[in-house]
């Protein structure tokens, strides 16, 4: 069973949305748009599909959150006050400690009847939980949210700006969750832009193009893929040598003999 | 809350800079749910000079603070809060004794 984003070309992309119960890793560097993404996820949730959603957050205050919002004309204030989302401003141990029975998480959880949940960001896990047990976490973590049935994206940081190298954490975070989106800025003619692709789903198939999207005022909008590119993910892409351009290059250079 | 002027309550809610702080943070972000160490750095304080200040807040029911397996987290108190400021606008409208 599927759980639309409500981003309609991301959805097309998943095959429908996101598996039901599924943790799904949401990577990119700053700026690339994964809390805009996900809030996008809750919000869409709560008003489309009439599914809740808790999301927490490590660093952003939720007065920043309600602000941010606001410019997609998100009134998540509102959704609050309406019990259909809620947002946690919290620290990494109290979250580890949401595995603990009879917790305020959990609660929250029960309280709003939240199907959807975001955790922004996990990375921040690694500068508070020792590395050796980082792992056992979070496997434990992902065990509390799937018992719960709750659809979950964790937001993750890479350090990457450019480039062709792609570090989540060093403890295997990727091979714990079910489905991974990745966020990428690309340079294209000496312009930044933004690239969204779907690098797995467990159990299921999904569109392998490398897409570009855009954050728009009315959220993220996800264009037409990079076609007449090739070596998009590195960074640096160039122009793809197609059959076309082959023929143009082979016309020109049979002209310039003449 | 036993009875009290209006300059008594203040005093007790923000009668230092870090108390009107903390007030400030938990009523711009009502979510937050935090150890008094989280809560320090949200501030930009330490959490020495928090945990006093965070005690008489709940003391007074402003904040709460729950065990959370091996955490004392703490959080807005809002059933309460609102309590308290419904009774800053009573002594208010009423000269500051009540």
């Amino acid at each position: 069973m599927r759980v639309p984003t409500g981003i309609s070309e991301l959805d097309a992309m998943l095959h429908g949305g996101l598996m039901r119960g599924d943790v799904t890793l949401l990577v990119g560097c700053a700026g690339t748009g994964k809390t805009t993404l996900a809030l996008q996820y809750l919000v869409n949730g709560a008003t489309k599909f009439h599914e809740n959603g808790l999301y927490i957050t490590f660093e952003h205050m939720p007065a920043q959150i309600y602000r941010d919002a606001a410019s997609f004309g998100w009134d998540i204030r509102k959704l609050e006050a309406e019990g259909k989302l809620r947002v946690v401003c919290t620290s990494p141990p109290v979250l580890v400690q949401f595995v603990e029975s009879r917790n305020p998480i959990d609660a929250i959880i029960s309280e709003i009847n939240a199907k959807r949940i975001v955790v922004d960001s996990i990375s921040h896990l690694e500068s508070f939980i020792p590395a050796s047990e980082l792992r056992g976490e979070l496997y434990r973590l992902i065990s509390h949210l799937k018992m719960k049935e709750l659809t979950s994206i964790f937001t993750a940081e890479s350090h990457e700006v450019l480039g062709n190298q792609l570090v989540v954490t060093g403890v295997g975070l990727s091979f714990l969750v079910d489905c991974i989106i990745l966020l990428r800025i690309v340079e294209i003619q000496s312009n930044l832009k933004k690239a969204l692709t779907v690098l797995k789903i467990r159990g299921s198939d999904h569109d392998k193009q490398l897409r570009e999207f855009e954050i728009t005022p009315q959220g993220i909008k996800i264009a037409a893929a990079f076609a007449q590119y090739e070596g998009v993910l590195t960074g640096a892409p160039r122009r793809s040598f197609t059959e076309e351009a082959g023929r143009a290059w082979a016309e020109a250079f049979v002209r310039k003999r003449r | 809350m036993k009875e009290t002027s209006l300059h008594e309550l203040m005093e007790k809610l923000m009668g230092t800079e870090i108390k009107a702080e903390l007030l400030r943070l938990f009523h711009m972000n009502p979510g937050i749910l935090d150890t008094v160490e989280g809560i320090a750095r949200r501030i930009g304080r330490m959490p020495k000079d928090v945990e006093t200040e965070i005690s008489t807040l709940v003391e007074l029911g402003v904040l709460r603070t729950e065990r959370f397996g091996k955490l004392d987290v703490v959080s807005l108190n809002t059933s309460k809060d609102k309590e308290i400021q419904n009774r800053i606008a009573t002594l208010i409208e009423g000269g500051g004794k009540r």
